[in-house]
């Protein structure tokens, strides 16, 4: 204490200065904590209300109880429970099929036409991806891929043109040395055992990040799933489904408000504890992006 | 085992960034020839088309008499060592040695026979269930030797092995190598920036520059008798002076008069001279920093000199001297051959003389570059 | 104006230098549109040169090509047949049988691409409308099934595609005519059936990995993009679809309508509306990407403790589906909700806001405005957090050991390393985010739908105009609104790919990172 003191003449010594802004600092993470706790709490105590199935003022239910929940297998909600995780196991193993090989190919193999390739999916990618809809949604329902079979026609079309997102794992690719590939190359592999017996194994991340993207899509898609659903009860996602309950009734007192948070919480809990053990993949591929682009 | 011969090979990027030009080279089966030169000569471009890593632009690549420009890697029967290593981080040290033995599904028993006896010639066995990524430097450095050794191929590449190392470990492991060499008897081709490595390795040394080769001889060749400037100041450390002056013929003895001073040429270099009717003329004059020797002032051979910086290195004396003519050479001076009183003398801003040992200058012509008894 | 060289750059002071930068910012755009069109100008010549090579090609090939490569220009594969690639000329060979079998059907190709009327103005897409009519042939009333316009357009480009994939498939049959008679010229072997299927796995395995991705795209984005392109041109919309009502080629009636200016008219509801768009992707953008790293720093500081607990709290938004959290917290702002109610209770909301009967935040234009990038800080602040901290730890320690040396406070280490390190690192990403943001979707839709609706333009394209509503929103709603005007849809995707690209064009020749890759390597 002393000795800062005889350097910096201020008064404080650093110590101070330290243990006042690390005061600060934790107000303002408690501060902040509870801002980005307090809806999570809310819905379930929400869930948990009995005596009003519309919108109150007060946080705190009068009367606790599970029914809602018990509704809420009574009505529509397992099914569209049922076919969105359909949707997230499919999509999560189709799209990464063709996310893989599609950055795989653009990141460490080199052909002709490569550069414009990325130029062209660029371009595309900058039209909004709804417009596309109209014209595979008339395809579709002449298939009998709507409505009722929505989930199958959604999953097409989640992964059908997946192979534009490879940005992210592309990166992660380019950051494997190019000299793996060449020796194993002289060791006699062929690219496609490059592929399967080098890169594959050391892509676990890559592989997972991608993985958990995929399962996590259809769980919060409103926009494309809504169009080609078209309100048939049956082939609803989670996503179309609730915002049903919500919108449905025009004035928000009749809302299936607590029906909603209920469903809510149901929908929360798996994929929250899917994606909070996967966690670390997802942090790599947040993080490898970034720098990556 | 195998020879391996180079007829116009020609690297071109794009549309006219040529990498390698017209290279041409026979290379004998069991050589060991090493390709030097510094960043971007087109060095290693040149080993990976041997190794089939880069497209040939233009010229054929045989290998033991067929031509290989078509075959993938795998069908050249060749072995090859990274710079960065380049082992696989997810296998063990065994699997990684015995990566290209899985592929072409050699029996286990033999795939542990060659992997264990080449982990015992390079001291690594204890490490074969160990990942890579548990192992220091050099021993990373002998797996990948080991894993290219396994191979048993006709043709061992090595691209900058040892620099990644730090400098005790790399004349180290290149002494390593020499040993190695006895041992598996067979075709090297060895890429380096780094002149030493060159000399003590090489059974014949390449010396290339922006794409073409300057000279190809024994490491005894291309010290002794550089074909140009650029091979001249290349091999060899401290680097040779070099610097323009006039040689002069003058009643069958040839002079040279750098800096005021007269210094005759002799023995085989003079006699060269002679043979070729060689007359007076400038020149670039390429003295060795070892050639260069103290002399007394009054020798009509002397170039006066001022002392900018000494560094004693142990055996030698290294002298960063300002001649009067404002050009800066570098003298090397074993110490042996300083009494203490010299020692004291030749320190920051002391006038010395210095003079040139007539049997061993270099002359260059100046508008080629190229040595002019070559 | 001059540019000045490095050093005399260095004497200028800090406001001089700034001032300097600026204006050499605006001096440079013209720079950039001509490298632009320089550079459009040099490929269209390079791909001029191109096709002329081509050409050129395939008059050699014919020329010094015998009896079966000169055959081969009318009979697919038989240069590879003849140099003995049975698979590959039976395979060419199939393909043609099956694209003049598939053109001369009644019902075949040129029968579709005969009934697109392509673009001619008035015409219909289709030539027979569907209903009762009468045949004279029976003399009585039948029912005509007619033509469907989408199926007829749909058909019709497909067929087209088909053509222009006819000709590319030639010229591959051409140039491998050309190249098996080069390698018999060397004296070099032709690859077989077999070594084909192998280099699938090798050389060509680039192939095999991008072909179905590759398919996916040009089925499910490329060809539904042309197609909508194509759409802009009609007037397809719910009055004009099925049998019954055929649409027809408008020409460029709907482009007009975005340049017929009126205060009232589509085109000043597009102002208003590209407007918000891009002042909610900024804000939203730099909000979500300031507080995302200051939040980063602070958990990051030294001597703070849980950094995994505080991080794990704000990562749960993320792992929540969007849906439900959006939908949840945009509620609670309802004037039922418990936040919006307590507002009312409380007598915080504006009396300025109560005389026009807006009783929560969610019913006046401005105050929507800023809940919904407040949200978003709710929904990203995690997401940058997470990306921020990756960054902050590949900062090389020692840069802030020397700055404190050199006599940096920590307000000067923000601004002179972190921001600059982090800002050159997340440039890329920024850019990204900030187009993500443009297209955001979800966060305004499921939030309060774009809300509140702006009575000044009433309904317009079958739906109403949200004050909030981005392009995409508006877009989401004129294709599912009431009259599902389609044509207008495809107008706005237009418009919002124009808006991007211009944007991404900027800021690409803008950002640091594009220009010195090296610096922080």
């Amino acid at each position: 204490m002393k000795n800062n003191n005889s350097i910096e003449n201020h008064g404080l010594s650093i110590k101070t200065v330290n243990t006042i802004t690390n005061t600060f600092i934790y107000i303002f993470l408690i501060a902040m904590s509870i801002i980005w706790l307090v809806p999570f709490v809310g819905i379930v105590l929400e869930s948990l209300r009995v005596e009003t199935t519309g919108q109150v003022s007060y946080f705190v239910p009068q009367q606790f109880g599970f029914d809602n929940y018990i509704r809420l297998f009574e009505s529509d909600f397992p099914k569209w429970f049922l076919n969105t995780l359909l949707m997230g196991v499919v999509v999560s193993v189709l799209q990464t099929g063709f996310i893989l090989s599609m950055s795989y190919t653009l990141s460490r193999l080199r052909f002709k036409g490569r550069k414009t390739l990325m130029n062209l999916m660029l371009i595309l990618g900058m039209f909004p991806g709804f417009l596309s809809m109209i014209l595979i949604y008339k395809v579709f329902a002449d298939l009998g891929l709507t409505e009722a079979n929505a989930p199958i026609g959604l999953i097409i079309v989640y992964c059908a043109s997946s192979g534009m997102g490879y940005y992210v794992s592309k990166g992660f690719f380019d950051t494997i040395p190019k000299s793996l590939d060449e020796a194993a190359r002289i060791d006699g592999a062929t690219r496609w055992q490059v592929f399967y017996k080098v890169i594959m194994p050391l892509s676990k991340p890559i592989i997972i990040y991608t993985i958990l993207m995929g399962f996590m899509a259809p769980w919060g898609d409103y926009m494309l799933a809504r169009f080609l659903i078209n309100n048939n009860r049956d082939g609803m996602n989670v996503a179309v489904g609730m915002y049903k309950w919500l919108n449905g009734g025009g004035d928000s007192k009749f809302r299936n408000y607590t029906m909603f948070c209920a469903a809510g919480v149901c929908v929360s809990v798996p994929v929250t504890i899917v994606f909070m053990s996967l966690q670390k993949y997802y942090v790599e591929g947040v993080t490898g992006g970034a720098v990556k682009g | 085992m195998a020879s391996v011969k180079l007829t116009n090979v020609k690297k071109i990027y794009g549309k006219d960034t040529v990498a390698v030009n017209d290279f041409n080279l026979d290379i004998a089966d069991k050589e060991f020839i090493v390709f030097v030169g510094p960043s971007g000569c087109g060095k290693s471009t040149t080993l990976r088309m041997i190794a089939g890593l880069e497209e040939i632009s233009e010229g054929t690549v045989e290998i033991d008499g067929v031509v290989v420009n078509d075959l993938q890697p795998r069908d050249r029967d060749i072995a090859m060592v990274f710079q960065n290593y380049a082992l696989y981080p997810h296998l063990s040290v065994f699997e990684n040695m015995a990566f290209s033995l899985r592929l072409k599904k050699v029996p286990q028993d033999e795939v542990y026979a060659r992997v264990t006896n080449a982990a015992e010639i390079l001291g690594i066995t204890e490490y074969l269930t160990r990942k890579p990524r548990a192992l220091s430097g050099g021993q990373r450095q002998r797996v990948a030797i080991g894993r290219a050794m396994v191979r048993d191929s006709k043709v061992f590449l090595m691209d900058e092995p040892l620099s990644n190392l730090d400098a005790k470990l790399r004349n180290q492991m290149r002494a390593e190598i020499i040993l190695l060499r006895k041992k598996i008897d067979t075709t090297f081709i060895y890429v380096t920036h780094d002149q030493t490595e060159a000399m003590t390795l090489g059974d014949r040394i390449v010396i290339m520059k922006d794409g073409f080769i300057q000279q190809v001889g024994t490491p005894t060749q291309v010290f002794d008798m550089p074909h140009n400037l650029f091979v001249a100041e290349f091999i060899g450390a401290p680097k040779m002076n070099t610097f323009k002056t006039r040689l002069v013929r003058e009643g069958g003895k040839y002079y040279v008069t750098p800096y005021g001073a007269k210094i005759e040429v002799t023995g085989d270099k003079a006699t060269k001279l002679a043979e070729r009717y060689v007359d007076s003329r400038e020149i670039v004059l390429g003295v060795r920093p070892e050639h260069i020797t103290l002399a007394d002032k009054n020798d009509p051979a002397a170039i006066g000199c001022t002392i900018q910086v000494n560094e004693m290195m142990g055996s030698e004396l290294h002298l960063h001297v300002v001649v009067d003519g404002g050009d800066k050479l570098i003298v090397r001076i074993p110490t042996v051959s300083l009494t203490d009183e010299e020692r004291a003398r030749l320190v920051y801003g002391e006038k010395m003389y210095i003079t040139f040992e007539g049997k061993v200058m270099h002359f260059f012509n100046p508008e080629t570059e190229q040595n002019i008894l070559a | 104006m001059k540019k000045l060289n490095s050093l005399e750059y260095l004497k200028l002071s800090k406001s001089q230098a700034l001032w300097y930068d600026v204006r050499m910012f605006f001096c440079a755009i013209p720079g950039w549109l001509k490298s632009l069109f320089v550079g459009l100008w040099k490929y269209i010549q390079n791909f001029g040169e191109n096709v002329k090579d081509e050409v050129l090609d395939i008059i050699n090939t014919f020329k010094k090509g015998n009896w079966a490569v000169k055959l081969s220009f009318l009979v697919f594969g038989l240069g590879n047949l003849y140099y003995g690639q049975v698979l590959r000329g039976i395979l060419f060979l199939v393909f043609e049988l099956v694209f003049i079998v598939y053109m001369a059907l009644p019902s075949g190709g040129i029968y579709w691409i005969n009934k697109v009327n392509w673009f001619i103005t008035g015409q219909t897409v289709g030539r027979e409308q569907g209903g009762l009519k009468y045949n004279p042939v029976t003399d009585t009333y039948g029912w005509v099934e007619g033509d469907d316009s989408v199926r007829v357009l749909l058909y019709g480009l497909l067929s087209v595609i088909f053509i222009v994939a006819f000709i590319a498939t030639w010229r591959m049959q051409v140039k491998q005519c050309r190249i098996n008679m080069d390698i018999k010229e060397k004296r070099r072997k032709i690859n077989s059936a077999k070594d084909d299927l192998k280099s699938l796995l090798d050389e060509q395995f680039y192939k095999t990995l991008l072909t179905p991705s590759l398919l996916g795209i040009l089925v499910f984005t490329v060809l539904p993009i042309i197609y909508m392109i194509i759409i802009a041109f009609t007037n397809y919309d719910a009055a004009h679809d099925g049998h019954a009502n055929l649409f027809s080629w408008v020409g460029l009636t709907n482009f007009n309508e975005f340049t017929n200016f009126g205060s009232d008219g589509l085109s000043a509801a597009l102002g208003e509306m590209v407007g918000w768009t891009l002042m909610w992707a900024f804000f939203a953008t730099f909000t979500n990407y300031f507080a995302g790293m200051f939040v980063a720093i602070v958990i990051n500081k030294k001597g703070i403790r849980f950094k995994k607990l505080w991080r794990t709290i704000l990562v749960m938004t993320i792992a929540v589906p969007q849906f439900v959290s959006l939908l949840y917290v945009g509620r609670l702002f309802d004037r039922q909700g418990v936040i919006g109610s307590f507002l009312e209770s409380a007598n915080l909301i504006p009396e300025s806001m109560i005389a026009q009967n807006d009783y929560s935040l969610w019913d006046n234009p401005l105050t929507a405005k800023i809940l919904y990038i407040v949200i978003n800080l709710w929904i990203g602040v995690p997401y940058v957090m997470l990306q921020a901290t990756g960054i902050l730890m590949n900062i090389p320690a020692d840069l802030y050991e020397s700055s404190r040396v050199d006599g940096a406070n920590s307000f000067q280490q923000f601004t002179k390393i972190t921001l600059p390190y982090m800002l050159f690192v997340t440039g890329p990403s920024l850019l990204t985010s900030f187009v993500g943001n443009l297209n955001n979707f979800n966060v305004i839709y499921l939030l309060n739908g774009g809300g509140p609706v702006n009575t000044k333009f009433g309904t317009m394209g079958g739906t109403q105009v949200g004050h909030s509503d981005l392009l995409i929103t508006f877009l989401f709603k004129v294709t599912t609104g009431g009259e599902s005007r389609y044509y207008l849809a495809s107008v706005l995707g237009i418009f919002v790919f124009i808006v991007v690209a211009l944007l991404s064009l900027v800021v690409y020749n803008v950002m640091p990172s594009t220009k010195n890759e090296e610096d922080y390597s």
